[in-house]
């Protein structure tokens, strides 16, 4: 259809060419890389939340299972990266299957039980009876495979999927289905959509996107404790991204990465505590004021957001 | 073609056949021994007091419900138990009592969508002439949540239809219309039955059921009690009673 | 072993019912879910935990001063957030992301204000000698608070049971729209029912320290899993199902800890995900299931 794949050139190649540009211009790019991070964990958030409508406050769940499954690949099996990715992929693909029965539940009884699963991940990874395996609470260190440059390019990569991901379903008919059956299930199987199938294929969707960006980020640190891969800021601040710039849109997210974590590392590295109160009171607002975040905003000024 | 539903010759016999169907809710039984059948192009009512049954009838045989006694053969093979976007993909469909339209979606997805995903056809159709039927055609770029009550029903009826099916179950569509609406949808269902629709239609107002059906089946507490024409249905004492309370003895 | 494990058990179960208590009761009463509780939990222990060390005033006081502090709060507060929530597409929905944001702000400002530093109390400031129960020997502090936490429950099926505006609550709780039909201030009764739910919170947090060890403003988090793990075992919005749940929970707990001490902390997460997809309506409760 011409006008998605206008939309697709307007959107996604640029943003391709600035991620991958943006290292010669900008010498932080652990920044950087941190910023592709977001951005593909925004538009995996907006696969669950912007077209299912499940709410996963335990997203990080999918990320640290890709690290830690790339992590294993590594360590146990000598992998070498990009195998070592696919394994990491995998495992958050199969912790997503696990949590599949959740897909039952409606939303906030999801909400909490994801966010559980994602806290007995955590738990089970960094336990000390399991250190032979995941080293436990003390950390991975993987030698040999530290290759920022090419890790990079990888992860510029993975976001041109989870962008590609997006647009597909803005455009296809079958995320309409999914929007069909997050706005009223029962309708929806009446028209025809197997409701489950529907929701387990956008829910296995998000959860590789998280997977293949955490094992990235797994490759390109090199070194990480549980802590750094489980933090509940990957589920927060990704939910929190992709809920400001508005959901069941392509660009939507992005604007929320780009000012809000924009915000974040000029005023919120340096005292975290005061950037958690401004997104806390920013949250708050924008659920009474603003639910459909930016993205309504600008159509009810007639812009068509992408 | 509005829809085509495949068609079936009218000797073939029943479209839909149910057989004892009860169904309970723990202790409450709010179907038992139900029968009756619906043949391709014949409208059934289906009336009776509230709470009688005839909207868990319905979700039983669209399959929101599994039944837990009885049979229900639809073109022969049983249903019951399927779930409901098989029934859907099979050729049953139904519209809801307080329509249910894809809110976040306009006119249009709300009809493609059901196209795409219920009817079996893989050419992508042409929705004009559902639209043109329903009189959506001029708002088919608005969204859903921005259609009036009336609107919205057609759209539930619509999404219904775009799914193409053999057997459609109409859910109180006559339900807060006025008397101009009540006419059109009167008209636009004996049109579709004309067409090879079997329509089961469940109603409370009599003069809607009048106009639109062949014969009626009347519930009571869960049971069907009888089976005939309106003329019939308003001689026979028992239906009579069950509408109105029984006289006073004196 | 096991006999002090059944009976510690019960002793943290009647505090985790307190726990428990106020989050059913918000949800109960307005279907919002207060993903903020652990937070107040939380300030209620810091309080405590000030009270104590700058004046020396005793947790059970410092508990009766919070209550009345936070209904004082909490009527307010609803006004503020409530109304406009209920208004919207998807309440229960939207309730999560906006008390999710309120837990953050309550966070970060007492970690502004107060530091992010662990706090405690000593064990004697609830008494002095270990108490004897069955042959089993407890500190004084667990069981003056599991008595306190007792004693809060049944002050709560008290008002729930046997006040005018407890019976108006149920009536609120049972079928909002038709309560407001008939004339009841659902409004006041809901405001007041959040207040409650905030107090009961802050109660739980003031013993809290004796019970669950040091606590930093960062507690919330964990706190609130707790507390949904024990009213969706009982049931969400079933004030009786907190005590069943805040019982089961309180000694899976305990035997947890004494038999798999290393993997007792992964109980409240899968205990919460075994309930939700054995029996997502809780022991006593109603359908949460998707159609």
């Amino acid at each position: 259809m011409p006008r998605s794949f206008r939309n697709t050139l307007l959107v996604l190649v640029p943003l391709v060419i600035i991620a991958a540009l943006a290292p010669s211009f900008y010498a932080n790019q652990l920044l950087l890389f941190n910023v592709i991070v977001f951005l593909a964990l925004a538009q995996g958030v907006n696969i669950i939340y912007g077209f299912t409508g499940y709410l996963p406050f335990g997203y990080v769940g999918f990320f640290g299972a890709g690290a830690y499954g790339f992590a294993l690949a590594v360590m146990h099996l000598h992998a070498g990266p990009i195998a070592a990715m696919a394994v990491g992929a995998a495992t958050s693909i199969v912790f997503g299957l696990v949590l599949t029965p959740l897909l039952r539940l409606s939303g906030p009884y999801f909400a909490i039980a994801n966010l559980a699963a994602a806290l007995a991940i955590s738990e089970i990874v960094s336990n000390p009876a399991l250190e032979s395996i995941t080293k436990g609470p003390y950390g991975v260190s993987l030698s040999g495979i530290f290759a920022p440059t090419f890790s990079y390019s990888v992860a510029v990569a993975v976001l041109a999927f989870a962008t590609g991901c997006v647009l597909y379903l803005r455009y296809s008919r079958f995320g309409l289905a999914l929007q069909a059956v997050r706005d009223d299930p029962i309708s929806a199987a009446m028209a025809g959509i197997n409701v489950v199938w529907a929701r387990t294929v956008a829910w296995l969707l998000s959860a590789l996107i998280a997977g293949l960006i955490g094992a990235n980020f797994a490759w390109y640190v090199s070194v990480f404790y549980p802590d750094n891969v489980f933090s509940p800021d990957f589920s927060i601040f990704a939910i929190v991204f992709a809920l400001f710039g508005g959901v069941a849109t392509v660009l939507g997210p992005i604007l929320g990465v780009v000012l809000l974590y924009g915000l974040y590392n000029v005023i919120g590295i340096s005292t975290p505590q005061y950037f958690q109160l401004i997104y806390g009171l920013l949250i708050m607002v924008l659920v009474l004021f603003l639910p459909n975040g930016l993205a309504s905003l600008l159509r009810r000024w007639g812009i068509h957001v992408v | 073609m509005l829809f085509d539903p495949v068609d079936i010759p009218a000797a073939a016999g029943p479209l839909l056949t149910v057989t004892n169907l009860a169904k309970k809710f723990g202790s409450f039984q709010a179907l038992e021994d139900v029968s009756f059948d619906v043949r391709p192009g014949e409208v059934l009512g289906l009336v009776g007091p509230n709470g009688s049954g005839k909207t868990t009838c319905i979700n039983v045989i669209t399959g929101l419900y599994r039944p837990n006694a009885g049979s229900i053969q639809y073109q022969g093979q049983p249903i019951g138990g399927l779930a409901p976007h098989k029934l859907a993909h099979l050729g049953i469909n139904r519209s809801f009592q307080i329509p249910k339209p894809f809110k976040s979606l306009t006119v249009r997805e709300n009809l493609e969508v059901a196209l795409k995903y219920g009817s079996k056809s893989s050419s992508p159709g042409d929705l004009a002439p559902l639209m043109d039927f329903l009189e959506l055609d001029k708002h088919a770029g608005r969204l859903a949540s921005e259609l009036t009550s009336a609107q919205q029903k057609m759209l539930d009826l619509g999404r219904a239809l775009a799914t193409r099916p053999r057997l459609l179950c109409v859910d109180e569509l006559g339900a807060g219309l006025n008397p101009a609406e009540l006419e059109q949808v009167s008209d636009r269902l004996r049109k579709l039955a004309r067409a090879g629709l079997a329509l089961l239609v469940v109603e409370h107002l009599m003069d809607f059921v009048d106009r639109v059906t062949d014969r009626l089946i009347v519930l009571s507490a869960g049971r069907d009690i009888f089976s005939g024409s309106l003329s019939q249905a308003t001689q026979n004492k028992q239906v009579v009673e069950v509408f109105l309370g029984a006289p006073d003895e004196h | 072993m096991l006999e002090y494990s059944i009976l510690a058990g019960l002793l943290f179960g009647l505090y985790f019912c307190l726990v428990g208590l106020g989050l059913n009761l918000i949800f109960g009463v307005m279907r919002i879910v207060n993903l903020a509780h652990g937070d107040f939990v939380m300030l209620g222990a810091l309080g405590a935990c000030g009270l104590f060390g700058a004046y020396a005033i005793n947790p059970i006081a410092a508990a009766v001063a919070c209550l009345i502090l936070f209904i004082i709060i909490g009527f307010p507060l609803y006004y503020l957030l409530v109304p406009r929530l209920l208004k919207s597409a998807d309440p229960e929905m939207l309730s999560i992301i906006l008390f999710f944001g309120l837990s953050q702000v309550i966070e970060s400002l007492t970690t502004i204000v107060a530091g992010p530093t662990e706090r405690s109390i000593p064990g004697n400031a609830l008494g002095e000698h270990p108490v004897t129960i069955l042959h089993q020997t407890f500190p004084s502090a667990w069981v003056v608070s599991a008595v306190a936490s007792g004693v809060a429950v049944l002050l709560v099926f008290i008002y729930l049971y046997h006040t005018r505006i407890g019976r108006l609550t149920r009536a609120v709780m049972v079928h909002r729209d038709e309560a407001l039909a008939t004339g009841i201030d659902v409004g006041r009764v809901s405001g007041l029912a959040f207040g409650i739910g905030l107090g009961l919170a802050a109660v739980a947090g003031c013993f809290a320290p004796f019970m669950l060890g040091g606590i930093t403003p960062a507690s919330g988090v964990e706190l609130t899993i707790q507390s949904f793990t024990v009213i969706i075992v009982g049931s969400l919005g079933s004030p009786l199902g907190t005590v069943l749940g805040g019982l089961i929970y309180g000694v899976s707990l305990m035997l947890m800890q004494t038999y798999f001490s290393s993997w007792a902390g992964l109980l409240p997460y899968l205990l919460l995900i075994a309930i939700l997809l054995v029996r997502p309506s809780g022991l006593l409760g109603r359908k949460v299931r998707h159609a």
